[in-house]
């Protein structure tokens, strides 16, 4: 292999600090060392810490631009109450008040309503512990109504996490590395600059998606396909491999519970349909699997909406057959699913909550909404505008709406309670990153007085309806103690049971833990993802004739939780209401770049401001809001639903 | 006398994914509101129809030219040119007329509302006094921002040229693809 020496960074800060705080930087799940400076309390500068193995000092835009959340003037620092709807928000003078009145209001809903009356929508910004608590907290509620970005459900944990994963140091090892509805140079540029490394050392990049993002901008090979259909991509491949005899025997053999009734379950599986199904042509797919065959050590990137789809287990049984699991430079990477389960449910004396047990299957966010029965939102960021309710639908049923943030946002404006957050910057926590390393984040700042992290939101709810023994993290001033939760939950996982917090606290620079800590934790052979008969998904909804193009959730380098909402360097980047439409569909409907437009879904519609670019194909919208999948049509302010309707079926053949 | 040691800053834009990380690692350093952006990460494209798409990035700030427009135009002395190659307008002296935006060929140097001054890339000329990187360039995650003497950034640009040469001969040898 060629190596060389880059020029040498000189690295540093010209600002007079007291003090230097290293931790990790929690804006995704790369994790990337982050080294700031701190003078009389407050955040002076920040640099990337140049010892991490992965960052090696750098940083990206939400990396470096995070400080300005943590300093906003708008930011909100008291509990606030609204007693009637359209007035405003009332600030309370502590958090007792607001939470007594909570739990009250909450008792009654329950009791009106049922336990399924609650739904509550996790922020990343909210922290790993808000989610926890929710789930601990709906457990103990009776409902599994907990849901996080794009509307996933917050359990169960995507399958395929038992898996082994490397650090994307090991990509330069790669002869190919296969990024599959992966925006890493958006979502998680760190990460990407190691495949750009891979790239320049020969790995070949080969990368899908349905839209021409930035990544498949970089690759050698760009594949656009249908969206959300990156899983079926998996199966196809796996079934074209294994006919030309591309499959590594032994691996299969020593990996798999079943290697020939799993091969067996391919040959029958048809590929009929399938180029209409991926929208790529058979020949692609062909090519493709070749290269995969030939190109070895593979390492597949998956994106995180893939987790949450059906077959996803395809991609750890493709690496495992492959001969790709095991080897450096090959393997799958799940992105943003880097977390092991962790069983929040039990309780701390290790029996499993009432609650427990007596829920069925986890309701789809879809499910939920068709059933009606929401009348109280509990949403941590603004998960209830984001992705809970961005077309109407939801908000319009809902009695109680709390909010728990740091921004006045559009969930806040609807709030009846809003409790102020702290952000990841000024709480302590456990971090776990893609590559399954875990970092103990270290706060930076102090919060401002009013402001309270997730864990002690749900813990003083809890104590208000007598769940205290279920939330036992306490300090000796009444506030939650995130080390004694983290260390608690760390060891009810066979996974992470080895690994001590005092530990990850002292690593030395430069030193990092992956989970699982114990030699054979994983099992030798893995239950193989079957073949289903044919690829050709459910048939087309009825809404597809009235609904003909599909709306996908595009992304920001410049945005992530919250808070990137009101960084102010970020207001004149990109527009938040753009709707992205390819320039070809926008001439049949007369749109002209930054006009008003109306986004229409079945669900409801959303006015937003049309940006005219490739990005996307024809049949595919694509906006910031996070709604992804969804049928749609868009219009002008002054056009009927129908007329355009009528120019788009025109061009259909 | 002594001889201020040069230093040049180069993008290479075939690396730059269009993270912002330049642009944001710019606004924290000086202190800068939503506009003006003193290095922009300039997208271009998808361009092209069908399957046969491309797009590139393209960084871009001040050229710190060597017979710089701007410093001969302004009428308060406050743009000037240093020794090691930066231009830089003097805060305390400019009086924000913008008469350098116009002398400017390239449209680099803007007005800053928040303080009624110019607002252009200084260079990090601070940081580089200490020996330190420029902010945009230590941040950049592709490492498409460069910065050091003429010497060893073309030293770089040869060997990086090298490896693509190399990686090139790597590939024909195994099967074509």
């Amino acid at each position: 292999m060629l190596d060389r020496n880059p020029m040498k960074r000189s690295p540093g800060s010209r600002q007079e600090q007291d003090q230097q705080v290293r931790t990790v930087c929690q804006e995704c799940t790369v994790n990337c060392g982050l080294s700031a400076g701190i003078k009389d309390g407050r955040i002076v500068d920040v640099q990337g810490d140049e010892s991490h193995p992965v960052s090696r000092g750098r940083l990206c835009a939400r990396g470096t631009a995070f400080v300005q959340g943590v300093t906003l003037p708008e930011r909100l620092a008291a509990p606030a109450i609204r007693k009637k709807r359209g007035a405003a928000l009332q600030p309370l003078d502590d958090w007792k008040s607001g939470l007594d009145a909570l739990a009250e209001q909450l008792r009654q809903v329950k009791e009106k309503n049922g336990p399924d009356s609650l739904l509550i929508g996790c922020d990343p910004e909210g922290g790993l512990d808000f989610q926890l608590g929710a789930l601990r907290f709906a457990s103990l509620w009776g409902t599994s109504q907990v849901f996080q970005p794009a509307g996933r459900q917050a359990e169960p944990w995507p399958d395929g996490l038992d898996s082994p994963t490397a650090p994307c140091s090991d990509w330069l090892r790669s002869g190919c590395l296969f990024l599959v509805e992966a925006d890493l140079a958006v979502t998680h540029p760190v990460a990407f600059s190691w495949v750009q490394e891979a790239q320049r050392r020969g790995a070949q990049i080969v990368a899908a998606d349905a839209r021409f993002t930035a990544t498949l901008a970089k690759a050698d090979h760009a594949l656009q396909m249908k969206p959300g259909q990156g899983n079926l991509l998996g199966l196809a491949i796996a079934k074209l491999v294994l006919a030309e005899g591309g499959l590594d025997s032994k691996a299969a053999e020593a990996g798999f519970k079943d290697a020939a009734g799993w091969q067996a379950s391919f040959e029958k599986m048809s590929l009929d349909g399938a180029e209409a199904v991926l929208g790529l042509s058979l020949e692609k797919l062909q090519h493709l699997s070749r290269l995969l065959a030939k190109s070895g050590p593979v390492t597949v990137i998956t994106g995180r909406g893939l987790a949450s789809l059906p077959h996803h287990r395809i991609w750890l049984t493709l690496a495992t057959a492959m001969g790709w699991l095991g080897r450096r430079g090959g393997g799958w990477y799940p992105v943003e699913a880097g977390a092991p389960s962790l069983p929040v449910h039990v309780d701390a004396s290790g029996a499993k909550t009432e609650a427990e047990g007596q829920q069925g299957a986890a309701p789809t966010l879809a499910q939920v909404k068709e059933q009606g029965k929401v009348k109280a939102v509990i949403s941590s960021g603004n998960s209830l505008s984001d992705y809970l309710s961005p077309f109407g639908g939801l908000a319009r049923q809902l009695e109680l709406v709390v909010h728990f943030g740091s921004f006045p946002n559009a969930t806040w404006e609807q709030a009846s309670f809003s409790f102020p957050a702290t952000l990841w910057a000024e709480r302590d926590g456990l971090v776990f990153s893609d590559d399954r390393s875990v970092q103990w984040g270290g706060k930076i700042v102090e919060p401002p007085a009013g402001c309270r992290s997730g864990l002690d939101f749900w813990l003083e709810l809890a104590r208000r309806f007598g769940w205290e023994a279920h939330f036992p993290w306490v300090t000796e001033d009444g506030r939650a103690d995130h080390g004694a939760f983290y260390a608690w939950l760390l060891a009810q996982n066979p996974l992470t049971a080895g690994l001590q917090l005092d530990q990850l606290r002292s690593l030395e620079p430069g030193a990092r833990v992956f989970w699982p800590v114990a030699e054979n934790a994983l099992p030798d052979k893995i239950a193989p993802h079957p073949a289903p008969a044919t690829l050709a998904s459910v048939p087309e909804a009825p809404a597809a004739a009235d609904y003909p193009l599909a709306l996908l959730t595009a992304q920001s380098g410049c945005r992530s939780g919250d808070a990137s909402h009101f960084w102010p360097w970020t207001r004149n980047l990109v527009r938040e209401d753009a709707v992205q439409i390819h320039p070809e569909t926008a001439l049949l409907l007369g749109i002209e770049n930054g006009d008003e437009v109306l986004v229409d879904t079945p669900r409801g519609a959303l006015p937003a401001r049309a940006s005219l670019s490739r990005t996307v194909p024809p049949s595919v919208i694509a906006s910031f809001r996070g709604v992804n999948g969804l049928p749609a049509l868009v219009h002008k302010l002054d056009q009927l639903p129908d007329e355009a309707r009528n120019l788009l079926k025109k061009s259909t053949p | 006398m002594k001889i201020a040691k040069r230093h040049i800053w180069l993008a290479e834009a075939s690396r730059c994914m269009g993270c912002f990380g330049c642009e944001a690692a710019c606004k924290m350093e000086h202190d800068l509101p939503a506009e003006p952006r003193t290095i922009r990460v300039i997208q271009v494209g998808p361009r092209g129809r069908g399957d046969d798409l491309a797009m590139s990035f393209q960084p871009t700030s001040c050229c710190h030219c060597d017979q710089p427009a701007c410093v001969l135009a302004c009428p308060a002395g406050a743009m000037q040119k240093r020794a090691d190659g930066i231009v830089f307008s003097d805060l305390e002296k400019c009086i924000g007329c913008q008469t350098c935006a116009v002398a400017c060929p390239f449209g680099v140097p803007q007005l800053n509302t928040a303080t009624g001054k110019i607002a252009k890339c200084d260079g990090c000329r601070t940081r580089v006094d200490k020996g330190l990187w420029p902010a945009c360039t230590l941040k950049c995650p592709s490492g498409a921002l460069m910065f050091g003497t003429p010497t060893r950034v073309v030293q770089e640009i040869r060997s990086q040229e090298a490896l693509k040469v190399a990686k090139t001969f790597a590939q024909e040898e195994r099967e074509p693809v």
